[in-house]
């Protein structure tokens, strides 16, 4: 209980600092919110009658409190770009984006798992080479070129699924997913990469414990060695690292949406960006980060449950 | 020397030898002319004996422009990664030897740093920056900063508590000594391991962000520029996507191979 209260405070502490340094960092741009809203051919007399109703000129610490009250007590602002409140615009985004985070984690789970213990078993044989060999080749190509090569084979020459665009789950969830599919396999792939060399580290380190030699002296079958054995303990270090690619993924959303058309908080994070829209970049950024961080939170709390081991303290 | 001669090492070394020598001689050799000149006739065409590689939208060969290109992505990442060395190295070092309040509250800035995915910290700084070579420089370095800072804390906090360093310690060795002298040349492999990773993943960063037009800005040819010029001719030109994207991967599964081979050289502890 005292490590949840403490880890708690520790949460709003780090969120606190998130958004100074989000704010800080947007702060430095050269950019003036009241010209992007006027343009830049708008006569000064308005420019200053706006910065001063937008509250612009007075001291950081003043817009920096306003800003952070505002996110407290729901009111985002609005965006200077899409003229819509920045709040629902941002969960409406934050919902499409999950469904390609939990897509493209899904796919490369379900490979890397796999893959890494079939590796670690024939450790240094054709099945090793082949798998590590892939899974280097995984990691070294940019998404957004896994992307575009997706986009010629199953949309170009196969057509087999839309290259761009995105369907609500609400409204259809069948073409949801079908949309969501190839840019969740373009992040997928580079993802399924990491995780493979991981759970195949991860288990070689394990395969070489005592307690497995006196499982396979005490005539356990291999597969029940490997699988009941061995993976049980390497599914924490795996959980924890795929915690940490959420970060990487948040990363990665802004080049694949932009990619492909779909319109998901990366995608949003990116037109913020593109059009200086100061007011929706601090929200995006400041959200994107908060998202990390509670992601590796919960990684954290559900560790003591897949390795009953560990205690919180 | 010999454990470099495993077939990844030596596969690693060579393409890192090709890079760097084409990054350093392709600008001397080639003229920026043959890299810029357009031939409207030979718009999009593939391979062919007079453009080996096949040619862009404005008719520009695409061999001259990816061995030019070579230049400005190895220079960005490699300037970038020496960057947030030269940052991350004394942060991280102070905050691992001294301990105490200033690590706690140096590694609570790291740690917060490390919520911000590296690339949306990178394309923030550029954006607000405004994109050109050396704010992409300056976007990359920082983004990649709390990483080293956090890796080099580690390794700092576990070699200070070593034997030797208590007993020079306990022979009234000065703070800047034992830094120096001893703290710093034990703590080397390691980083060496992880600024080699980290070239690789900048060399994909510069890419993601010129990709998104927040990188590296015409006239300047870069890969990730280059693949984004492509993305309107795929269908009809797909080699003018594969032609910058294989030189990434290519580059980047070199020093990825060569980080392999050096961490079970330099640290064989998580090999």
């Amino acid at each position: 209980m005292t490590y949840l209260v403490n880890r708690l405070l520790s949460v709003a502490l780090t969120l606190l600092l998130i958004s100074l340094i989000t704010f800080m960092v947007t702060n430095i741009l050269p950019g003036d919110v009241a010209m992007v809203i006027m343009g830049t051919q708008s006569n000064p007399e308005a420019l200053a009658g706006l910065r001063e109703s937008l509250g612009l000129n007075d001291p950081l610490v003043v817009q920096y409190g306003r800003w952070i009250i505002g996110i407290l007590t729901g009111d985002w602002g609005n965006s200077l770009v899409f003229k819509e409140a920045i709040g629902p615009l941002i969960l409406d985004k934050v919902v499409a984006s999950s469904l390609i985070v939990v897509l493209s984690m899904t796919i490369a789970l379900s490979f890397a798992v796999p893959l890494g213990v079939w590796a670690a078993v024939h450790r240094d044989k054709w099945q090793d080479n082949t798998a590590s060999t892939t899974a280097l080749f995984g990691v070294s190509l940019p998404d957004f070129f896994f992307g575009i090569m997706l986009i010629l084979l199953f949309a170009r020459y196969l057509g087999w699924l839309p290259s761009s665009g995105f369907v609500h789950p609400a409204e259809d969830f069948f073409g949801a997913v079908r949309h969501a599919f190839l840019p969740s396999l373009a992040l997928g792939l580079g993802l399924m990469a990491h995780l493979t060399r991981m759970t195949r580290s991860t288990l070689l380190s394990i395969l070489g414990q005592d307690y497995i030699r006196m499982a396979r002296a005490k005539g356990l079958r291999e597969r029940t060695v490997i699988w009941r054995c061995a993976l049980a303990n390497a599914i924490g270090p795996v959980m924890t690292v795929a915690g940490l690619q959420v970060g990487y993924l948040f990363g990665s959303i802004i080049v694949i949406e932009s990619l492909f058309n779909f319109t998901g908080m990366g995608w949003l994070t990116y037109q913020a960006l593109l059009n200086r829209d100061i007011p929706l970049i601090q929200s995006t950024v400041f959200v994107i980060a908060a998202v990390v961080m509670l992601t590796n939170l919960i990684v954290d709390l559900l560790y003591t449950l897949v390795d009953p081991r560990i205690k919180l303290s | 020397m010999k454990q470099f001669l495993t077939g990844k090492g030596i596969f690693g070394g060579c393409i890192l030898l090709l890079v760097v020598a084409v990054a350093l001689f392709a600008p001397l050799l080639i003229p920026d002319t043959w890299a810029t000149q357009m031939d409207m006739r030979a718009r999009l065409s593939g391979p062919s004996l007079a453009h080996p590689l096949g040619t862009d939208q404005l008719g520009r060969d695409l061999m001259y422009r990816m061995l030019l290109g070579a230049q400005t992505s190895v220079m960005i990442a490699g300037t970038a990664v020496l960057m947030s060395l030269v940052i991350g190295l004394p942060l991280g070092v102070i905050s691992g030897y001294f301990g105490g309040w200033i690590d706690n509250v140096l590694m609570r800035l790291v740690d917060t740093l490390l919520a911000f995915p590296a690339l949306l910290l990178a394309l923030t700084i550029s954006a607000v920056l405004g994109p050109n070579l050396t704010n992409t420089i300056i976007a990359i370095g920082i983004a990649f900063t709390p990483y080293l800072a956090r890796i080099i804390r580690g390794e700092a906090l576990r070699v200070s508590q070593l034997p030797y360093v208590e007993a020079a310690r306990s022979v009234g060795t000065s703070h800047g000594k034992m830094i120096l002298r001893h703290i710093l040349p034990n703590i080397m492999p390691p980083i060496i391991v992880q600024a080699t990773i980290s070239l690789a993943f900048a060399i994909l960063a510069e890419a993601g962000l010129s990709f998104l037009g927040l990188g590296t800005q015409p006239p300047d040819a870069s890969w990730g520029l280059m693949i984004q010029a492509s993305r309107d001719y795929l269908d009809i030109a797909p080699w003018t996507a594969l032609v910058p994207g294989a030189a990434v991967a290519i580059t980047v599964l070199g020093l990825n191979m060569f980080g392999d081979v050096l961490r079970d050289v330099l640290d064989p502890r998580i090999a």
